[in-house]
């Protein structure tokens, strides 16, 4: 026991005393997450509030006098004829030409769908390619929309009322199923990525290097080499996984806009605790795989390589836990990592189960086991570990 | 000193080591697939012995000297060290053993002073004790001058005496030296050379593999010449060169050994 403490001490002084290793691989990621987040929400911001600000130019044709106000105060209307409109808008001078047929008032008070005639048709000429003609048509097709259902109103739905209150989740609670589907899948490639930083290097490099021979002829039992490289390995995986949850965690609420209702509060501390919980979980396992795929490998370049396939299993198991909707069946929970995703998935939409929580860390605490013991068979192959 | 030098340290029975060869290593070797790289070999090494291990490069030697390390395993045979078997009983072998070789390397981020440290605490060494080894063996060595210096920022002599001392955190009483002085300057290869005598008077046994003859006649009680996997001659130093310098005997048992083939 006690030299499964020297090499975890050993593992430690190595990645804390340089510097540059735990800066680019705890302090950077959390900071570059924090930073692309968070102006990714502001860049967002900035162009919603650009839409939102935007007074289109348009001529309209035939202006019927019932539209007449809303359609002064939503454009910035010129005078023209259909022609000349048609090419303002090619030449992107004006943003839309809006064409109604003439006595469009009187047409709509007579049309009966009953009648089997076509509808009156109203134009609008606008160019996709371009952002405030864009703007302009959905301005004009929402406000004739709305004009078309007031003319013809049978009957409404969820009429808007001061009291009435249809959909009773909150801001917040809408934004949390949606998080749900995407957390899982970044926080596995965030924890895989921190994984990434630490283990190929520690295992790969030391073989590569020929040092890791020169810790074999000591009388170091080799799964005590195993689990004191995969513990300490694990802690720098997840202080690395966790600098990027925090970065990702302060960078949500400026992602997701002020309206959403998002918080580091939303979650409580028994959540939290979950969370930490399934994590850690999850890198002992992604780190014993990568340790696993580093012992075989010659160098880390070759690790790097070989590890692919283990980073898209875990990308897919995030994909794949998009698709689990409702209870899942308590089987899932004994596939590692998939149950990690299930799991970050509940947490964050509120319908974690202690029995799924409890299935989830104790399998993979297991197949952690596992791939120590594999690791521990690996030291002891000279074919593995002299193959170089 | 006749009767100390017949108490057997090291025997080495029947060892047999074969290799797959890879596409490219069969390309060179004539498209062979299995390599015999140990063949049969037996030898005995005393206590107090410095024994030489010569050979031509590809002979064998580092085979040999990896299954004594316990690092691979022999397909047949075995080696007993201190009576313990390097097939069962590797980790009481490698308690037993220091290794000196440049497979072994030392990495670049630590200090000589932490690394052994470190070693000392792997091969369970009472913290006084490994303190107090580490104080003689540095001085010893000059090393307690670049003590607190990266091993990446050490001279190719700084970095063998490091080595050496690393080695030794466990005093084993069976030493294995492989190539001990290769790329050393003079200066810092007679410190080597000087401290092997003194591990000799110490009582250890050591096993020192070579090329270089000068070496082997200056340090060695008794030689094994292994050629091909197998052993060509093995007597004490005397007996082997017969009034003749080493380097003649050596190409004289080379050409006897193949047959007659010139070198």
């Amino acid at each position: 026991m006690r030299t499964v403490l020297t090499i975890i001490k050993k593992e430690f002084y190595r990645f804390f005393k340089d510097e540059r290793l735990w800066l680019t691989a705890i302090v950077l990621p959390g900071v570059l997450i924090f930073a692309v987040y968070s102006l990714m929400g502001g860049i967002i911001d900035s162009v919603q509030q650009q839409e939102e600000d935007y007074f289109p130019t348009a001529i309209v044709v035939n202006m019927p006098t019932s539209l007449s106000p809303a359609f002064s105060q939503a454009f910035k209307l010129s005078d023209g004829d259909v022609d000349g409109g048609k090419q303002l808008v090619k030449e992107r001078k004006i943003d839309a030409l809006i064409v109604f047929p003439e006595r469009f008032d009187e047409l709509i008070a007579q049309y009966s769908p009953a009648s089997g005639q076509p509808a009156p048709n109203v134009e609008i000429y606008y160019d996709s390619s371009e952002e405030h003609s864009q703007i302009a048509f959905y301005k004009a097709e929402s406000m004739l929309s709305a004009f078309e259902d007031a003319a013809s109103n049978m009957f409404d739905v969820n009429r808007p009322a001061a009291e009435a209150v249809y959909d009773f989740a909150d801001s917040q609670s809408s934004s949390r199923m949606i998080l749900s589907m995407i957390v899982p899948m970044i926080l596995l490639m965030l924890l895989f990525s921190g994984c990434m930083a630490v283990a190929p290097e520690s295992i790969a490099g030391e073989k590569e290097r020929g040092t890791i021979a020169t810790l074999l002829v000591t009388p170091v039992k080799r799964g005590y080499v195993a689990v004191g490289k995969i513990a300490a390995l694990s802690v720098m995986a997840l202080l690395s996984g966790l600098s990027s949850c925090i970065g990702m965690m302060l960078a949500l609420p400026r992602l997701a806009g002020s309206g959403s209702g998002l918080t580091i509060s939303m979650l409580t501390v028994g959540d939290y605790a979950a969370l930490l919980g399934v994590v850690l979980s999850t890198v002992l396992v992604l780190i014993a795989l990568i340790a696993i795929i580093s012992a075989y490998a010659k160098s880390v370049k070759e690790a790097s390589g070989l590890v692919v396939p283990v980073m898209l299993i875990t990308m897919l198991c995030g994909v794949f836990s998009m698709f689990v909707t409702g209870v899942a069946n308590i089987g899932l929970f004994f596939i590692p990592i998939f149950n990690s995703a299930l799991i970050i998935s509940s947490i964050i939409s509120g319908t974690m189960t202690g029995g799924a929580l409890a299935v989830a860390i104790c399998a993979n605490i297991a197949f952690s086991a596992a791939l120590v013991f594999v690791l521990a068979r690996m030291f002891k192959s000279e074919r593995i570990m002299f193959n170089r | 000193m006749e009767e100390y030098l017949k108490e057997e340290y090291l025997k080495v029975e029947n060892l047999t080591k074969t290799f797959r060869l890879s596409r490219k290593q069969r390309k060179t070797e004539g498209g062979l697939i299995v390599k015999t790289a140990v063949d049969d070999l037996s030898f005995t090494a005393y206590k107090g012995e410095i024994f030489g291990l010569l050979g031509p490069n590809g002979a064998g030697k580092t085979t040999t000297l990896r299954i004594l390390a316990t690092l691979i395993k022999p397909d047949n045979g075995d080696a007993f060290i201190g009576g313990s078997s390097a097939v069962h009983d590797e980790y009481a072998v490698r308690s037993k053993i220091g290794f000196l070789t440049s497979d072994l390397k030392l990495e670049d981020f630590f200090t000589p002073d932490y690394l052994f440290d470190y070693f000392s605490e792997l091969y369970s060494v009472p913290a006084e004790t490994a303190a107090k080894r580490k104080a003689e063996m540095f001085s010893r060595f000059g090393i307690d001058k670049f003590a607190s210096v990266k091993v990446a920022n050490l001279s190719t002599g700084m970095r063998q005496k490091v080595s050496l001392v690393i080695s030794l955190v466990n005093d084993p009483d069976f030493i294995i030296f492989d190539e001990p002085t290769n790329g050393l300057d003079v200066l810092t290869a007679k410190t080597v050379t000087d401290f092997i005598l003194e591990l000799k008077a110490r009582g250890k046994t050591v096993i020192l593999s070579t090329h270089i003859f000068s070496l082997i006649e200056k340090l060695c009680d008794r030689v094994g010449i292994i050629i091909d996997g197998r052993l060509a001659a093995l007597d004490t130093l005397e007996n082997i060169t017969a009034g003749k310098s080493l380097e003649e005997r050596f190409f004289d048992i080379y050409s006897q050994f193949k047959g007659g083939e010139a070198l």
